[in-house]
Order: structure tokens, then sequence, then C-alpha cells
């Protein structure tokens, strides 16, 4: 298996690194090219819960991006309904074989920590990102404690 | 409601047959999920090992696991069920027992329309708590509480309903005799909304107020009154009869389809079991679309029968497949009309020789007018002995053979030698002449002499500017020299007599297909004789042009699997490595090599190409790189990135083995032996690339090209198209059209350049200066098809969906034009006079290798 290798050696970089922000990385010893994990923004109103996440390596990985669905609903202007999500380091024109999931989980932390109101997946949140900050918090923080997983303590 | 009552009457009857049973109504998914119940204690030693059952309309069992000595058992299990919004959730609450038969605690029937109608039509986290009844004298775990009639209360079962939504004014009020009573949800079920602010229990009819807007209000059936007033039920159906056929919108989550299910692993992840096939998926199947239906052939295997269209497919289909279908049956009505606006030669060029050779009606654009009659006699001479020329009241012209009392729309007198071979291509001073008997000879005014050779296909001299072909090399790089060699080829490999295939319309390909492997190859080129079954139109020219058109289109039903629209982009053709679902695939492959062959050896046109990859092969030709990005742009890159990058520094972790999927599974290949040991370096990146690229062309197609190109060289030597390029035997097989300069120069966008910048201008003006050919050729350059959709350009496409044609602004003057045929695009540096940008635009089209990558 030609996208095994490097992701087995992706997947002990990543559990060895010990994230903060990422962990309880469940990966099938059958089917390493399906992952899921528990991310944990930093930054509030996201700091309120841990969002589970799913990432699906295609069989030609490198050579094609992975692609990432949030599996926990999330009041977000970057992530859609069904928990699809705009990650620019992931798109066709941006995707370089190199990328290392790593680094595609850390800019996905980053997109959490931070909404980019720019380019959103949902109008109306990002619009409310723009314009009501409070409100914005308000609803994420609230969303966040209702479906958000309960965050591991160490 | 003035009118909805006038309407009543009419509708009363006829809405009884149109309220759906749960039986064939649409699938959804709901996800259940049992998750607790507490039980009464009967205060007996012996605890109880309860477990749930859930039926959905006596169809579907799922069981719950046993729990040992609890009265509180807690399941929490999660169940995706296909449900009709007018289901029957049966639950069974049972004692799980050993050596006996399970005893049933109590069981409860549940309407999911009630429900649905009570929450509009949203089943999100709605939680329900059942009470759990049980008829007094069944005495097992009973109570000592006392109720109304005959039941007691023996527990609560508390189960939450997900995942489904429907649009409540497309769902008809089911009739009454589904076998529930009225009021059964209102006894003995609470619901509760958990996603709701208010976290206490909600009165339904409450929730009911604040969710339902005043449209629909009229289709809730309010669970109290439901049972008297007859009268505003009717009325309600008669709403949804003016508001059109009946139909329930798709939910957010589309539902399994039958036969499957879905289930978790031991990490929580969906996978999917098909219980049909015994197989299981990670990838969620699309249910089979309404009058679609699996069934087995007597050897075990899997197939799809469309009783819509009478059909039957191996490949399972789904929604993208559907749309291509779709697409496909849409092209259907053009079809025809496409095929008789196809020409080789620029309109205008044809009828302006003198030699018979150059008169071409029968390819005719419809809309041009018929020339008269006898202008065309004069310049044909006469109609052989025997025949005769008619014209029907539309105008067109047919000719009719006394003597074998046959018509056919072909004029006797060019055919068979239908590929024009014009004086303008014979070297300057040659004539052809024929002879009293019809025969051609050629005149040399030069020398005075006379041949029945043609000086195109022979051997000159060698003059100083001449090409390998012993013509001068300009001359020889045409197109339509080329062309004449391989008419030459063809006609010297003629076989006398005729081969008739007879097709009904109905079954075009499967008579087809038997006909012509049937014969042997050769036959294939002796004069085709094609019959539509039950059709007049006896005739050779017409009737098989219509043929090959109809033929070529139809290889492309997406239902027969064995070709796919390369990388979204909709107009060209690759194999489909998934062809293989057809157990008989590579026989359809030779067949199809062996009409391509037929198509060119006749000059027919087919209907929709190949992409400039498949060409190539056919060429022979080595593929490059470049070639990559026309079918697969992200792949492409990829390499690109390999190419130009330092890879000791990335630590990119690759071998030299690949993978990739088709239908789901993973096919593994090792470029070299041993290829998973050995890891890519700076070193050995350009043999990396190399093997990806040879490896990425022919990846689950190989068979398949194999047995097309096979049965292509039965027919026609492949050796013979070594004139040509791939982007001339595109035009070749698919033929040119007229394109409209103003429907493509307004469809047209810029990027650093703008509508009125003086290179825009330059090529617009090329473009309108320029003929057919080259236009088609300019096209191809950049689109990768020389051919226009149906809707005009607003209607390209590239690989990501609708790509209008662009130009954009790159380089420098120095440099040539370059394209990116996946994006419609073409790089146009700014060049410094327009006939430095003719010359260079010249260039780039006519040369096919070696200037992108500069």
């Amino acid at each position: 298996m030609a996208a095994t290798r490097r992701l087995q050696k992706e997947l002990a970089d990543i559990r060895d690194s010990g994230l903060k922000s990422f962990r309880d990385i469940q990966v099938d010893e059958t089917n390493i090219l399906a992952w899921q994990g528990l991310i944990l923004p930093e930054n509030p109103p996201y700091n309120k819960g841990a969002f589970r996440i799913e990432i699906n390596f295609p069989a030609e990985y490198p050579f094609k991006p992975p692609k990432i669905n949030f599996k926990t609903k999330i009041y977000h202007p970057n992530i859609d309904e069904k928990g699809q999500v705009c990650l620019p380091i992931i798109s066709a024109e941006n995707w370089k074989p190199a990328t290392k999931a790593d680094q595609v989980i850390q800019a996905l932390i980053a997109l959490v920590n931070d909404p980019e109101p720019e380019h959103p997946l949902r109008a109306e949140l990002a619009e409310e990102y723009l314009k009501d900050r409070k409100k914005f918090f308000k609803n994420a923080e609230e969303y966040a404690k209702k479906f958000g997983e309960k965050r591991p303590s160490d | 409601m003035g009118s909805l009552v006038e309407n009543m009457s009419n509708c009363s009857v006829s809405s009884h047959d149109r309220v759906i049973s749960p039986s064939n109504q649409n699938f959804f998914q709901l996800i259940v999920t049992i998750e607790s119940a507490h039980l009464k204690s009967n205060g007996g030693l012996i605890r109880p090992h309860p477990y749930v059952e859930l039926n959905i309309d006596d169809y579907k069992r799922h069981k719950t696991e046993v729990l040992k000595n609890t009265y509180q058992p807690k399941w929490n299990e999660e169940f995706t069920v296909l449900v009709t919004p007018y289901s029957i959730l049966h639950y069974r609450v049972l004692d799980y027992c050993k050596f006996q038969k399970d005893v049933l605690i109590a069981e409860k029937n549940i309407s999911l329309y009630d429900i649905l109608s009570n929450y509009n039509g949203i089943c999100d986290n709605l939680e329900l708590t059942i009470d759990l009844m049980r008829p007094r004298h069944h005495d097992h775990l009973a109570s000592s509480s006392s109720s109304s009639n005959n039941f007691v209360k023996v527990g609560e079962l508390i189960t939450i309903l997900s995942g489904f939504q429907v649009d409540m004014s497309l769902v008809l009020n089911p009739s009454r005799e589904s076998g529930l009573s009225d009021g059964e949800f209102s006894t003995g079920v609470r619901a509760r909304n958990r996603n709701s602010s208010t976290a206490a229990s909600t009165d339904p009819n409450t929730s009911n107020r604040h969710t339902n807007n005043a449209l629909t209000h009229n289709n809730i059936r309010h669970p109290q009154s439901s049972a008297h007033n007859s009268a505003e039920e009717s009325c309600t159906i008669t709403v949804h009869h003016q508001s059109g056929p009946v139909s329930v919108t798709l939910p957010i989550e589309e539902p399994l389809p039958p036969g499957w299910e879905m289930r978790f692993d031991a990490y929580g992840r969906q996978y999917y079991v098909d219980h049909n096939t015994k197989s299981t998926s990670w990838e969620k199947p699309q249910p089979l679309p309404c009058g679609w239906e699996l069934r087995r052939d007597n050897r075990g295997r899997i197939y799809y029968v469309d009783h819509n269209t009478r059909t039957t497919t191996w490949q399972r289909p789904n929604v993208e497949r559907l749309q291509h279908y779709q697409h496909w049956q849409g092209e259907r009505a053009h079809v025809v009309q496409q095929g008789n606006q196809r020409f080789l030669y620029p309109q205008h060029a044809l009828g302006t020789g003198s030699g018979p050779n150059n008169n071409n009606t029968s390819r005719q654009t419809p809309g041009v007018p018929v020339t008269p009659v006898v202008e065309e006699e004069d310049r044909m001479g006469q109609l052989p002995n025997g025949w005769e020329k008619r014209i029907q009241p539309d105008g067109r012209c047919y000719f009719v053979n006394h003597k074998s009392r046959i018509t056919q729309w072909e004029d006797p007198r060019t055919q068979g030698t239908e590929l024009i071979i014009d004086n303008s291509d014979l070297p300057t001073g040659w004539e052809v002449r024929k002879t009293t008997d019809g025969v051609r000879y050629f005149v040399d005014h030069n020398t005075h002499t006379t041949t029945f050779e043609d000086p195109r296909t022979q051997v000159p001299p060698i003059q100083c500017s001449a090409g390998p072909y012993g013509v001068p090399a300009a001359y020889e790089r045409s197109f339509r020299w080329k062309l004449s060699q391989f008419r030459y080829l063809c006609q010297s490999n003629a076989i006398s007599s005729h081969v008739k295939i007879t097709v009904s319309r109905q079954t075009l390909f499967e008579d087809s297909y038997h006909q012509i492997m049937r014969s042997p190859a050769y036959e294939m080129r002796k004069r085709l004789y094609i019959v539509f079954r039950g059709e007049e139109g006896l005739d050779y020219g017409g009737v098989s042009r219509e043929w090959f058109f109809l033929l070529s289109h139809e290889v492309l039903n997406p239902m027969y699997c064995l070709f796919e629209y390369a990388n979204k982009n909709n107009y060209s053709l690759q194999i489909n490595p998934a062809s293989y679902v057809n157990p008989d695939h590579l026989l359809y492959f030779k067949f199809i090599g062996r009409f391509i062959a037929m198509a060119l050896y006749h000059g027919r046109f087919i209907y929709s190409g190949f992409t400039m990859p498949f060409y190539k092969r056919m060429l022979n030709k080595k593929l490059t790189m470049k070639d990559i990005e026309s079918i697969d742009p992200e792949f492409y890159n990829s390499l690109v990135w390999v190419r130009d990058n330092n890879l000791e520094e990335s630590d990119i972790e690759m071998y030299f083995g690949v993978d990739f999927e088709v239908l789901g599974q993973v096919v593994h290949h090792e470029l070299i032996e041993n290829g998973d040991k050995v890891k890519v370096t700076d070193v050995n990146k350009d043999e990396y690339i190399r093997l990806m690229t040879e490896w990425r062309m022919t990846r689950g197609i190989e068979e398949q090209t194999q047995a097309l190109l096979d049965g292509f060289n039965e027919v026609v030597a492949l050796e013979w198209l070594k004139y040509f390029d791939e982007r001339e035997l595109e035009l070749m097989l698919c033929g040119m059209q007229e394109i409209d300069v103003e429907d493509w120069q307004l469809h047209t966008i810029y990027r650093h350049y703008n509508r009125t910048s003086k290179q825009i201008n330059w090529f617009w003006q090329f473009v309108k200066q320029a003929d057919n050919e080259k236009r088609a050729r300019l096209l191809q350059f950049v689109t990768g098809t020389c051919r226009v959709p149906v809707g005009g350009f607003a209607e390209l496409m590239g690989s990501n969906g609708a790509q209008r044609f662009c130009i954009e602004k790159v380089g420098k003057e120095t440099w040539l034009p370059r394209s990116h045929t996946c994006f419609n695009r073409l790089d146009l540096p700014p060049y410094k006079s327009y006939d430095q940008l003719v010359e260079k635009l010249n260039y780039a089209i006519e040369e096919t290798e070696g200037f992108a990558q500069e």
C-alpha cells in the first residue's frame, strides 16, 4: 500500500508529538485511510467543547489531498451544517504532496480558533460574526456546550 | 378556500387513490436510538434480561443487546432504518430467556405520520417516552397500579428519533385504513425536542403553534381533532391536489437502499453493509432510484433493471451516473441534427473546383438552400445510365436507380469517392480528368503528360525542400494532403460488393454488435448498406451517416459503463476503468474499435470524441506528463511539484509503489520490481515521474484499450494513421462544425486583459479571418476538443464545472501562446503587433508537441 507507509509514519509522528489540541486519534488498523480525532480549540467561544473530526485520505494520497469532515455540530462561519470545511491547504490548487496531515490539522485548528469571515461557507454566521460578535460568541458557545464532546482533562 | 371547496367534489374520489400507502412510498432514513427503559419491579427475585426489538412496517427487525438482570436497562443503541412518512414503528420490549421463548414485556406501535405532523416534519433529536402497557391477565411483571381499562403500565421506554426531515406540505394525510386507531400517539407517548432551548417537556400542540407558519397550518392534522372533522380532511387533500403531483421532497439525509444497513465499527465509525451482495463499504450507498430493481442472472451476478426505460445495466446506478444518463439522454434529440452539421471542409470551399469530386451536396447543412438542379447538372456531368434525380417536397434531393429500383440520398456520381480529393491538393500544374468510362487520370501540364497514378501518392525525385514524403514540407503538413493519403490507402484496400447491416432503432447497439462481430472484420471495408428495420429509406450514404452517429452516441450510454467523461469535462471520453462490471466488456471494446475504424474508413463521423491522450495512444505516440493535465489536473500538479522541488528537504516519504481505487477497491501497483521498498529521491525522481505518467495514463484501462485497438486494426491498419497527429485524428473522426464566432466572443472572459485591449482585438480579428479548420484547431488547442456544446459557448465546461473560454495575459512577447485545456484558458502573451500574434498563434496551433512546456 503506497499511502499506508507514509500515513503510518505521519500517524506515529503525530501521536509522538502529543498534540494538546488534537487528541483521541482513532485509526482502524485495517484501514489507515480513515482517521478520527478530537480537536480542542483554545480560543473562545470554541474552548468550551471538543469537536470530533474525520479525516479521509484517498488511495492516491499524497498525490491527492485528504478530506476533512466535522462529526460534531459546530457554529462556525467556515464549517457548514454537514460538517464540511473549506480549508485552503487541502484545496486542489494548493495541495502539495509534501503537505503533512499534521500541518492540515494545525491549519484546521487555526481556522476554528480564528474564523475567516471573508471566505465563509455559512454567510449568515459570517455576517453575525462581523456585525454582532457578542451574539455570535453566545450562540457558538451554546452550540459548543450542547453538541460538543467533553474535553478530556489531563 | 372557495376554490378549494369547489374542487373538493372532483377530487374526493381520486384523492383516495392517490394516498400513498407505506409500501410503495419513497424511503427515507431515520435514526432511532433506543436509549433506556424503566421497568417496574415485580418484587420477585429474578430480574429480567430485557432487550428491545424494533420493527418498521413489519419489515425490518432490529434488536438491541440483551442486558442482564436489570430493571433499568440502558442500551443506547442507534439504528438507522428506512421509513416512509407513514411508517409504523413497532417497539417490543422482551425478556430474554435462555431455555424457552422470550417473554414479551410490552409493545407499542408509533405512527410516524402523527409525530411528523406534530413536529412539522422534523425529527431531530426528538425524545419519545413510551408508556409500556400490558394486558392485565398476563401477570408476569405485574404491578399493582390500576388502570381504567384492561391494561397496566409496566414501565417506560425512552427512544430518540433523529435525522429525518420532510416537507409536510407535500405529505398527504394517510388513509385511516392503515390499521392504527386515532389518537394512538396522544395516549401513552410523550415527546420532547432535546434540541429546543426549553429543556422542559412541551406539549406537542404548543410546539406545533410555534413551528408552523400560516402557510403550512392547513396541512397539519391536529391530533385531537383529526378523528371527527372529515370535511377538513378532504379540504387538506384538495390543497395537495392543486399543488400538483404528489411527491415528497428529499430529506437532508439520503436513505439507504433496501438490503443495506449502516453499522458502526469498534471506533464508532459508520460503515455500510450490503446484505444483497454480502459486502461492506465505507462509502454510503445511494438508494436505487425509482423504478430500478436489483436482480441476479442465472450465474448469480447482480445486475440492475430500469423499468422506466426497460434497460439493464451491470453498474449500480447512483446520482452522478443518473445525471450523466440524463445528460446523455438529453443529447439524443440533437444527435441527428448535429450529425448533419458536421463536415470536414469549410462550406464555402465546397463545389468551387471543377471536377466531380469537389461536389459534396450530401454534407450540406440543412439550412443551406439546395443549388438549382440545372446548374449542378452542368458542373457534375450526366447521371449514370438508368439514374434519375428527384426532389422531395421539402426540397431535399434524392436519386433513383431505375435498374435496381433503389433510391438513395447520395449522388451516384460522388458515391464512394466521398472524401474530396480536389485539385487544390495537386502539385502546381496538375489537373484531374476523367476518361469517357469515368476512370480518373491526371494531367501534368508542366510536362504535357498524363498518368493514372495519383501524383500525390508518388514519391517524386528529391527536391530541395522536400519532407519525408517527397513533397514540399509545408504542403505535406496540410491536413488535406494527409487526408488524401489516407483516402488513397482506404481505396486501394477496398473490397468489392457490399455488407448489409440491418438494425432496429430500439436495439441499435445489440443489433449492430452482433452483425459487426459475426462477420470477418475485412468485410467492414465493403460498401456499407445500412437498413433501419421497417423504414423505407433505401440508401447507402444518408442512412449510414445516421447510423454512425446514433450508434456512436449509443455506446456512450453511461449505463453500459464502457466509457466515462474525462475529468468532469463533458465532452471527451475515456475508457472507464470500472468497465469490468460488464463481464463482456472486452468484446464490446473490440466491437467499438471495429466501429471507429469503419467510421474513418467510410469517411463518417461519430458523435463524441475521445481525450487527446487516447488519440495519442491510437497513434502509438508517447504520452507525456503534460497529457495528464487534461484528464487529472490534481495528479498533474503533484507530479509537477515532485519534479520542481527538492525531495530530501521535504521528507516526502514516497515509494515506487502506487494505489488507486476502482469501485471502492484499492488496486496496488509497483512501478518497478520491489518498488514498495524503493524510496523516491532527487536522484531517481525522473524515473519515478516517467513511470507514474505511464501508469496514470494506463491504469485500469490497458486491457480495454488493447481490445479496442485490436478491433480497429482488423478493419483499418493503425499504421495508416501515421500521417496524422492526435488533433487531426479528432477532426477526422468527429468532423468539424460551423463555429459561431459571435457567440464565442460574447462568452469569452479575460484576465489581465479586457475587451478593448489591442491584443484582444487582434485575437478576434484573427479568429474572424480564419477558416473553419483553423477555428476548430484553435478551439481544440485551448479547450481540448474542436466541438462546441449544443448550447453554444455559454455551456463550455471545464474540469470544475462551467468554465468560459478565457484569455489571460501571460509572459513576454517572445513566448508562444500556451493553453490549459482543463480550464479552457489561453495564455496569450502581450504581442507587439497583429502579425506577430498571428504568427505565434498559427505556430502554436499547428504544432502539437513541445511548445506548451516552453
